[in-house]
């Protein structure tokens, strides 16, 4: 290697984590525990309404009892000290919560942690027409685009904000894809959800543009437990990105989200998702951010499509499950994922597809890449119920190991209960091909691009249903997460 | 002497307190070792518990359920005496082969053919390989199924009597199959275990053919544990065909191991059963093997057919290959559910796994869940798995070509199950099973 490819491969890997940093904002936190005045405190703090309280306190007994009666999950291949519900904070927002009406009033602080995290919210909405809804710590801060949105009847707000401004659509449709009694982890998440995104887009209307919020984990110790519900009105149309990156921090953090999403009739919801969160120290897996989420998409209407696709880099512990029910006749779900693990990381992920009306269709298209002494599982169901007649199902599960001292794993469950279901799976594990990297080499490309560019050729088939901004955002990352993986 | 199981108490109870009734009976007399391994297993036992679907390698199938049934438990069954006619359906007399009948788990003299074995071979019962060969059995007894995991494997060990026994000294070929046809008979509610030790040493070569019948109509529930050990460069082709009719129900576990260089083929065909729960479980402990597991099932009635099946390479430089797969009419179910595992450092594996399926009716039901569990990088692994239906193409073709319906979709699904039998290479037993699945195929169709 020359010495100037080492100093760059040093340099490099002193960045290691590129968004390690922590802003310096005052913030409230409510005392540690999960306790019924938590919760109250929550709903007062946020000035929510009474049947919104109603319903977090019945969503909080029940995760009390969960709790209480000692349940753990532990059915995945994750070896994690389970958190410790008692000494989180459930809730903290920054101090200033008002509401900007313009972008200018919000503080300077804030608008610069997201420009470190290259989300400028000027530029985006010059450059990139991206409305960004950005959640710090759990509160809404700057949405932007809402004008345009409106003119379309387009609701894009934060989650405390629809539930005052809109509640007949929250009431009406919270807790149905997801109940809180679905898990433990929905269950503490439906009592103490701190905020998230809502967004409602009407009959026949084509959203516009991506919609697009950035998550950020912010104070030391407090778990985020975002809400996230968007219901497509008949033949409506909408493509919301989430990405998150979460600041160098040495205890483990707990991000226990819920994601609904309702589409109804030849409505379709592309969900895409980049998730880098602190993996916790490379060498010893110290630290790290526990993200255990649970995500579900209902095709309730005929002909409706939901579509999932996520790139998931960082995290010291990765669960979630995007799945997809297929109620509606003729309805599509599909799921893309992209999970790269290094040092310590540990992930367990994949998709539900339940096909309850006819003729629906899944395609499940994974790619799990694993390095160092990390481990990457591929956990799907593809469950055909009785009724689903004439389902259709194509998965694809491939591991990529790099390194003798990593593991990946696949768990695939095929349940059909109807004769007509036409299901395949496929899954191949195996390391880059010594043909392809010397292929490269003789093409003139060192090591580590060739390495680059044959994990992004892997990967293609999922980044290239990445919206185009993400797309772009996706390669790099990817980039960034391979350097050093050369051994 | 027999136990009649109580039924007001917890099935596990059941099971310890029979044991405790008839503690001391230690098994083949006088090894020390095999009794302190029963006290081990009973313990187990009761630690673990019947499984029940909270386990996820039982989720699909309900054997606590199977087994809180009546039963009676025979500490050491005394067979019904049977007549030669009585198993003459089963012999499968163009397959000239060693014949051990065993009837209830024992083996039955008087119907056995056993022939003119190579020297060296022994081809007995286990209780009298106990006897007679005490150093042997103990060296391999109990050493490949593992009974701290696996409750059943553990309720056998704790109760083993009696089953059948194979040893292939170094360097020997037996050129005929081994037939072990095994009968199940009697009034009664049997709950019988078992217990099978095949032992092929160094460069040796051995089949195996196993055929499981019943000729009783009361409800039986056979638990049987077959361990199997493989040596260096030896080739062990075992065949079991599990044909026991509605009232029958079994878990069957086998536990194979392999030393460098070996080859080991299961192949297992379930044509009937009431719940049939078949543990197929193969430790290649050596590096340049190869191993084949194959397994299908002609789905019939209510039967509830579940191939688990875990294949560890812990040694580099191996291959395996598994193919199941299943045809499913009426209200069968069946459930397949695989796991490769590769672990740390066994580098440069070859791992394969196929499940298909081929569903007729709807209330069929299929589950399936191919696992891998890799931990080294330089490996070829895949898996794969398809559900759906017989292709109308295919019959279309054949109907062009002058066939009737029936005859077009018979010959379908035999093609479709063609490619398990042709691991098959004892050809009187392979017409045999063809011979079989036609006349099920064809039944389908009046």
């Amino acid at each position: 290697m020359s010495t100037s490819e080492t100093q760059y491969l040093e340099g490099k890997a002193s960045e290691d984590y590129k968004h390690g940093f922590y802003t310096d904002i005052d913030a409230e936190t409510a005392p540690d525990g999960l306790t019924e005045d938590v919760v109250r405190y929550i709903a007062h703090r946020k000035d929510e309404p009474e049947w919104l309280l109603e319903w977090r306190l019945k969503a909080f007994r029940h995760a009390r009892d969960r709790i209480d009666g000692g349940e753990t999950i532990d059915w995945a291949h994750l070896d994690y000290e389970a958190p410790k519900f008692d000494e989180i904070s459930y809730f903290s927002a920054p101090k200033e919560t008002a509401s900007y009406d313009s972008i200018d009033e919000v503080p300077d602080e804030i608008l610069e942690t997201f420009e470190r995290l290259g989300i400028p919210l000027e530029e985006q909405k010059a450059l990139t027409g991206v409305a960004v809804d950005a959640v710090m710590d759990s509160v809404s801060v700057a949405t932007t685009f809402k004008e345009k949105l409106k003119e379309k009847g387009v609701i894009f707000k934060s989650f405390g904000e629809a539930a005052k401004e809109h509640p007949e659509i929250v009431r009406e449709y919270m807790g149905t894809v997801v109940p809180y009694t679905d898990n433990l982890y929905a269950a503490i998440n439906s009592a103490v959800f701190s905020d998230g995104s809502f967004v409602y887009v009407p009959e026949g209307v084509t959203c516009p543009m991506e919609l697009s919020t950035y998550f950020r984990i912010n104070e030391a110790g407090t778990g985020q437990f975002e809400r996230t519900l968007i219901v497509a009105e008949p033949g409506a149309y909408v493509s919301y990105l989430e990405g998150c990156t979460a600041p160098m921090r040495k205890e483990n953090q707990l991000h226990a989200a819920v994601v609904e999403l309702v589409a109804h009739e030849d409505a379709e919801i592309k969900y895409s998702t980049i998730q880098n969160w602190y993996p916790g120290d490379p060498d010893t897996g110290e630290g790290g951010v526990y993200n255990l989420v649970t995500k579900r998409g209902l095709c309730k209407g005929d002909n409706s499509k939901i579509s999932w696709t996520q790139l998931e880099t960082g995290s010291a512990v990765t669960q979630k499950y995007p799945s997809v029910i297929l109620a509606g006749d003729d309805s599509v779900g599909e799921f893309y994922s992209v999970a790269f693990t290094k040092g310590h990381q540990q992930a367990d992920t994949g998709t539900k597809m339940q096909h309850i009306g006819k003729n629906t269709k899944s395609t499940i298209i994974s790619k799990g890449i694993s390095a160092d002494v990390a481990d990457n599982s591929y956990r799907g169901q593809v469950k055909v119920s009785k009724n689903a007649d004439n389902a259709r199902n194509f998965s694809q599960c491939d591991s990529m190991l790099l390194g003798p001292d990593c593991g990946a794993h696949t768990y695939p469950y095929i349940e059909s209960n109807n004769p007509s279901a036409q299901i395949e799976h496929e899954a191949t594990t195996s390391k880059v091909g010594e043909d392809q990297m010397f292929y490269c080499h003789q093409r003139g490309l060192g090591e580590e691009e060739a390495l680059k560019l044959i994990v992004n050729g892997f990967c293609q088939e999922v980044l290239q249903e990445l919206p185009m901004e993400f797309a772009v955002e996706a390669k790099e990352l990817l980039d960034i997460e391979l350097e050093g993986s050369v051994g | 002497m027999t136990t009649t199981l109580d039924t007001d108490v917890r099935p596990e109870d059941r099971f310890i307190s029979a044991f405790e009734v008839n503690h001391g009976q230690a098994l083949n007399g006088t090894n020390a070792s095999i009794a302190q391994q029963r006290e081990d297993a009973i313990e187990r036992f009761a630690q673990l518990g019947i499984p029940t679907n909270d386990l996820e390698a039982w989720k699909y199938t309900n054997i606590a359920k199977t087994i809180d049934r009546p039963y009676t438990l025979p500490l050491a069954p005394e067979g019904p005496s049977l007549d030669p006619s009585d198993v003459a359906p089963f012999t499968i007399d163009e397959m000239d082969a060693h014949r051990v009948v065993l009837v209830n788990g024992r083996v039955d003299a008087s119907l056995s053919d056993i022939g003119d074995l190579p020297s060296g071979v022994v081809l007995s019962s286990l209780a009298q390989a106990g006897e007679e060969h005490p150093s042997l059995v103990e060296e391999h007894y109990g050493q490949y199924a593992d009974f701290e995991n696996e409750a059943l494997t553990a309720l056998n060990t704790a109760f083993v009597q009696d089953g059948a026994f194979v040893y292939v000294p170094s360097g020997t070929v037996v050129e005929k199959p081994i037939f072990f046809l095994h009968v199940t008979a009697g009034p009664e509610s049997l709950f019988l275990q078992p217990r099978h030790l095949f032992v092929v040493e160094d460069g040796a070569i051995a089949k195996i053919v196993e055929t499981q019948h019943s000729l009783t109509d009361a409800q039986t529930f056979t638990n049987t544990v077959s361990e199997a050990f493989v040596g260096e460069r030896a080739n062990l082709k075992h065949y079991l065909v599990q044909d026991e009719g509605p009232h029958a129900s079994q878990v069957h576990t086998r536990a194979g191991q392999q030393k460098d260089d070996s080859v080991y083929s299961t192949n297992t065909i379930t044509f009937s059963g009431d719940v049939v729960r078949n543990n197929a479980t193969v430790e290649v402990n050596g590096s340049f093997c190869e191993s084949n597991l194959y397994g299908l099932c002609i789905g019939k009635g209510e039967m509830h057919v579940d191939n688990h099946t875990q294949m560890n390479h812990v040694q580099p430089d191996c291959n395996s290959n598994e193919l199941y797969k299943h045809v499913l009419n009426d209200e069968s179910t069946a459930v397949f559910n695989g796991k490769v595992l590769v672990t740390r450092g066994s580098q440069r594996i070859d791992a394969y796994q196929q499940n298909d399926t081929i569903v007729l009716t709807t209330d069929a039901n299929i589950y399936t869940k191919p696992e891998l569990e890799i931990y080294a990088d330089d490996v070829v692994c895949s898996h794969g798995a398809t559900t759906g239906q017989v292709d109308e193409e295919g019959v279309f073709y054949l109907r062009s070509r002058g066939l009737s319906e029936r005859r077009a979709h018979i010959l379908m699904l035999q093609a479709f199950t063609d490619e398990v039998l042709s691991e098959y290479k004892i050809a009187p037993l392979r017409s045999y099973i063809t011979d079989k699945i036609r006349r099920r195929f064809g039944s389908y169709f009046e």
